[in-house]
């Protein structure tokens, strides 16, 4: 393991099996994770983004691969090896924020106990009063307020909801949070809110994101590298100022046209994508997205394309990447006086 | 009501009686559309887009008490208000689905899961167009096709469950367009759909309006997607429409500081890369006992305290097609507003302390009733 990295996420793969069908929901996804970086994933739903999520927080045991992560305390271990009872202490410094805030809070509890309850699972031992003082710093800190916390989550909106998941999954001191869709659900305003809080945390608290949402613009602003997944596999991963602006992937650069950008005079010539995301349980041969690519040839139709370093730190998989142009984000190039 | 409009919606409301109160959550919206335009309704969750809506095709709750005017200016009985028609009544249903039809956010809610997609497309066309059940058939495949569904001879015996949600939504605009209607309400219908496939579904709804000249009423909270839809914006906020005008108008010189806060919390992409997102702090307030005060007070950042709280702008042009409710706004029409709720409120202030003065005794009156 790289010594800079906390974590190294080597070939994973997730099968799911029902009913005699295998559906390979994550095939060989490779990346690796500085710490403090955010790391965005994107892609269409059922591209396999929330598995990987979830096989990263060993929610999902993973088929195949390995996960090297670096605890606080400078061990390298395999987490996918490692046994309960260490699993259990590893968790604590990998924590998930869930997608809906409405269904991932229990609807019986009050707010402060939802935000103490992973305390009281890792940290048995621990005086209520701590643990109390504990949420209620930590609520301080996600900005609710602390005279609110004997309510329940029915009397929060839909900001204050994910600001209480914030702080559930940070009152353990995590070192990696995994925000599954974090801010999906929410309305602009409050998206620019959760999105500033997520911010200021990781400054304050030098924390890990893997940051997996659908909204590309969302990712391209909080993210300092993107992973684009196409049908369970990574198609392209780099920095991404360079990811926006120069993609390699005819997917990226199809899913970048289709962003709706807020500026009814900025007229993107969308790229096509014709039919939909193919069933996983049944993938095409060779590159997955050939049957939707433009620039597909007969290569493309059999054989299946590595997942290479073409530039350094951005990684594709594309037979084609080196001869296509392809379109990106055209940065810094409008005019000042556009910008609010 | 004007010729080429074909809705003018005028102060209309909406009441819903609670026990702990009279909930408003629209307070007097007034907006027009003109025939083949695209209006886009962009605000918050709570801000009354979707009952606005619905109240236009008279499909609210039974709690909800809409006031006001709709009118709507139909190709075959001419103008009518259709808020005062019954909503359970011959005239409302021959506009409903035929005349004006809807399209709703979530397709894997809005079909019936107990029929097949045709069976549900076919009930609007043997409703509205033809009893002859083989024509019917013909129709509503004809329109399928036009969607861009593809084997449209098997989809049209399948199950919703059988359907990916993009192909449901194409579904849906076939329900709606199958009766070839003036106007079409879309409610959020991207919301649930991923980027590539919202682009798919905004291009057809682009192309079917061309080809039927229809008028859309596109309630959205998504920015770009009303930028790449419509021809005029009205945002709303906590039941009032604050500013509207031209799209390219709105997004390039936004008038109002909600219209500004909201444009300005949408990261764009490939521009300046701020550390903070500007956001407008604080949530939409519950639309009930509300003050007699500019419903954004509480989060706006251009408030005149003395004067935003104490008194409701009204919406003023102030240039031609740019509507604004504002105070705080350098414009000669927001100034003579801002003059006359001035005037207004010295006047009541001084009227309640003579008030005041006069009947001191009051407050010692014995009290009745239960505290």
């Amino acid at each position: 393991m790289n010594s800079e990295n906390i974590l190294e996420v080597k070939h994973l793969h997730k099968r799911f099996a029902s009913k005699g069908v295998v559906v390979k929901a994550v095939t060989d996804v490779s990346f690796d994770v500085k710490p403090g970086e955010t790391i965005g994933i994107v892609g269409e739903s059922g591209c396999g983004k929330t598995t990987l999520g979830r096989c990263i927080v060993r929610a999902y045991d993973a088929s195949e691969g390995e996960v090297f992560y670096r605890t606080r305390d400078g061990e390298e271990l395999d987490f996918l090896k490692v046994d309960r009872k260490k699993m259990k202490s590893i968790r604590k410094e990998i924590q998930m924020v869930f997608q809906d805030p409405y269904s991932s809070l229990d609807p019986r509890m009050t707010v402060l106990d939802i935000i103490k309850e992973p305390l009281k699972a890792n940290y048995p031992k621990m005086s209520k009063a701590e643990m109390d003082q504990r949420a209620k710093d930590m609520a301080t800190k996600v900005g609710l307020n602390p005279t609110y916390l004997m309510r329940y989550p029915h009397a929060f909106s839909g900001g204050q909801r994910q600001r209480i998941g914030i702080a559930r999954a940070l009152i353990l001191n995590p070192q990696i949070i995994v925000c599954d869709e974090a801010v999906s659900a929410l309305d602009v305003s409050i998206q620019a809110q959760v999105i500033n809080l997520l911010h200021d945390l990781q400054k304050e608290m030098k924390l890990t994101y893997l940051f997996i949402s659908h909204d590309l613009s969302v990712v391209e602003h909080i993210s300092d590298k993107v992973g684009v997944m196409y049908l369970g596999k990574m198609a392209e991963f780099a920095e991404t100022e360079e990811l926006y602006a120069h993609p390699l992937h005819p997917y990226t650069e199809a899913l970048l046209s289709a962003v709706p950008v807020a500026d009814p005079t900025v007229q993107i010539e969308r790229i096509p994508l014709q039919g939909e995301i193919p069933n996983p349980a049944n993938p095409p041969s060779g590159c997955y997205f050939h049957g939707r690519c433009r620039y597909c040839t007969e290569k493309c139709k059999t054989e299946t394309p590595e997942f290479v370093e073409l530039k350094p730190n951005h990684f594709v998989a594309c037979h084609r990447a080196k001869e296509l142009s392809l379109r990106g984000f055209a940065y810094d190039t409008k005019p000042e006086a556009k910008d609010e | 009501m004007e010729k080429d409009n074909i809705i003018e919606v005028k102060n209309l409301h909406v009441d819903i009686a609670m026990t702990e109160g009279t909930l408003t959550p629209v307070r007097g919206v007034n907006f027009e559309i003109k025939r083949g335009e695209t209006l886009g309704l962009v605000g918050e969750s709570g801000s009354g887009k979707s009952l606005t809506c619905k109240a236009i095709l008279g499909i609210n709750d039974k709690k909800c008490k809409a006031s006001g005017q709709i009118l709507f200016n139909s190709k075959e009985s001419g103008e009518m208000d259709l808020l005062s028609l019954n909503p359970k009544g011959k005239e409302i249903r021959n506009v409903r689905g035929k005349q004006i039809s809807m399209i709703f956010q979530e397709p894997m809610v809005a079909f019936s899961p107990m029929y097949t997609i045709g069976n549900q497309i076919n009930e609007c066309t043997l409703l509205h167009i033809t009893k002859d059940k083989k024509k019917a058939k013909e129709i509503s495949m004809e329109v399928m096709r036009k969607v861009g569904i593809a084997n449209v001879e098997k989809r049209y015996n399948q199950y919703p469950h059988e359907f990916s949600g993009g192909m449901l939504q194409r579904a849906l605009i076939a329900m709606a367009l199958v009766c070839n209607p003036d106007m079409l309400i879309a409610d959020e219908p991207t919301t649930a759909l991923d980027v590539t496939i919202q682009a798919q579904i905004l291009e057809l709804m682009k192309e079917m309006q061309k080809e039927f000249n229809m008028a859309i009423l596109f309630i959205t909270h998504d920015l770009g997607v009303v930028a790449r839809m419509c021809d005029r914006v009205a945002v709303m906020y906590l039941g009032k429409v604050v500013e509207s005008g031209d799209a390219k108008t709105i997004y390039a010189n936004p008038q109002h500081p909600y219209t500004r806060g909201l444009i300005g919390s949408v990261h764009k992409i490939g521009g300046k890369k701020e550390e903070r997102l500007f956001s407008i702090e604080g949530t939409v307030p519950l639309a009930m006992n509300l003050p007699e005060a500019c419903g954004f007070y509480d989060r706006c950042d251009a408030r005149i305290e003395g004067l935003c709280n104490k008194a409701d702008p009204e919406l003023v042009e102030i240039e031609p097609g740019h509507q604004i409710a504002c105070f705080n706004c350098p414009h000669e029409a927001c100034k003579a507003q801002r003059a006359k709720a001035e005037q207004m409120i010295k006047e009541r202030e001084e009227r309640e302390t003579a008030k005041a003065a006069n009947e001191p005794a009051k407050s010692k009156k014995k009290k009745w009733g239960r505290k």
